[in-house]
């Protein structure tokens, strides 16, 4: 297991997009989200990744870090581009040897769909960037109080979020640990057939199993000893605040994102 | 089981199928992950209605933002074709879950059946968004024989010796689990 999954992307620090509300940046996330689907130029793609730019500087987030996001997709998106380039009928063909075949049009799309989707990427990690955890699963829990009335647990849900995010570096640890005293001992990964290899996983499923059930275990008895109460209401160390600046930015943002589909609509052809 | 155990079984197994699809079967030519190992147990252990809610929190908790799926995370992951097996997984857990936990001390053989319904929800409803994406999505109608292939001919080995793996590890550790209880 060697990709030691990062989930500190949460880079801190003091910005108008940290300090803005997590409900407000979540919605606003959204519906960029939903614009950038429902765009049909180029010349939205080319705004909307101004604007990504733009609030990525004010962020402090930097352009390389936003393009290492990109990176864990490449795969897809070069396979789609692929599959676009040389399989869409075109009437302008550019290149051809025998059933291979480039036109004007696959072209294009390719680009277009490629772009979409990196730009879908940045987007949506610029709200994990700027957005600690704790605040994330907050932020959650509010927007879907309303699904209560309809028997959802919200606060229960954003509190088996919270106890996920805070189990996986732990338990990643652990597995590390348990694969390499089973190593250490003598066993393999990489030898035999297929269903040798896979039978080589159950000792290190088998106790990392029961070392996770008994912390969790011990999380119950600790909860409970501090009167942790399933869907009762509870205060908050920090409550979320919504600030009239924020109310300004979540004013200026929609009114941007109007324009730009106003604007699709008028170049689409 | 009261419900402070069961928000944090919840969330423990989320966070192992986070792990699983971290863990590489060292396969030459496609190696494979355990995503599917630990879905099929969060059902398995849990029961069907918390094994699909912890396997949904584990969705949710993608879309976020945070890249616990093999390909990273964020919202735009639901326009990834291979979505579908992430939904499939929730719905095959639930399944899993129901049917080997209908009675209190389940047989290898109903373990097996059980994880083998999982896997073919898991593959139902993969196999149908990945062609519904190719479909109105991406706009590349995809024939039936390339579908078949990536879909199900390359990866299905590797699954079907999972499923039987995940029946062996449930067998040994629900007793383990419903003593603890």
């Amino acid at each position: 297991m060697k990709p030691v999954i990062q989930l500190g992307r949460y880079i801190p620090a003091h910005t108008i997009i940290h300090r803005l509300d997590p409900r407000i940046k979540f919605i606003l996330t959204m519906e960029m989200i939903t614009v950038l689907c429902l765009g049909k130029t180029f010349l939205l793609f080319a705004l909307t990744a101004v604007l990504i730019i733009f609030a990525a500087a004010l962020a402090r987030i930097s352009l390389f870090s936003l393009i290492q996001t990109i990176l864990p997709i490449f795969g897809i998106v070069s396979f789609t581009v692929g599959v676009n380039i040389f399989f869409i009928e075109g009437k302008t063909v550019l290149w051809q040897w025998r059933f291979l075949r480039i036109s004007q049009e696959g072209l294009y799309f390719a680009a277009f769909i490629c772009s979409r989707i990196m730009l879908l990427v940045t987007a949506s990690s610029l709200m994990t960037f700027t957005t600690a955890p704790i605040e994330l699963t907050d932020g959650l829990e509010y927007l879907l109080r309303p699904l209560n009335r309809l028997g959802f647990p919200a606060g229960a849900f954003a509190m088996t979020l919270n106890i996920a995010l805070r189990f996986i570096p732990i338990l990643q640890e652990e597995t590390q640990k348990i694969m390499q005293a089973q190593i250490a001992r003598g066993a393999s990964f990489g030898t035999g057939g297929l269903f040798k290899r896979a039978k080589a996983f159950i000792p290190i499923i088998i106790p990392l199993f029961i070392s996770a059930l008994q912390r969790a275990e011990d999380l119950a008895l600790a909860m409970e000893a501090r009167c942790y109460h399933a869907g009762k209401a509870r205060t908050r160390m920090h409550p979320l605040c919504c600030s009239r600046s924020d109310i300004h930015i979540f004013t200026v943002c929609n009114a941007v994102f109007v324009f730009l589909m106003w604007m699709d609509s008028r170049f689409a052809y | 089981m009261n419900t402070t155990k069961k928000i944090i079984l919840a969330g423990l197994f989320a966070a192992l199928s986070a792990i699983g699809a971290f863990i590489k079967v060292p396969i030459p030519v496609l190696p494979f992950t355990l995503q599917l190992l630990f879905t099929t147990l969060a059902g398995l252990i849990l029961g069907g209605k918390l094994g699909a809610i912890s396997v949904f929190c584990y969705i949710i908790i993608g879309l976020l933002g945070f890249p616990v799926f093999t390909n990273g995370g964020g919202p735009a992951y639901v326009l990834q074709p291979t979505f579908g097996y992430l939904a499939g997984f929730c719905a095959g857990a639930f399944a899993t879950g129901k049917i080997a936990r209908a009675v209190p001390n389940p047989s290898l053989k109903r373990l097996l059946a059980a994880t083998f319904t999982g896997l073919a929800i898991v593959y139902a409803l993969g196999i149908a968004y990945y062609w519904f994406i190719y479909q109105f999505y991406i706009g590349s109608p995809l024939g039936f024989w390339t579908l078949f292939l990536y879909c199900f001919l390359l990866a299905i080995p590797g699954d079907i010796v999972l499923c039987i793996v995940t029946a062996v590890i449930g067998k040994r550790l629900i007793p383990i689990v419903s003593y603890s209880n």
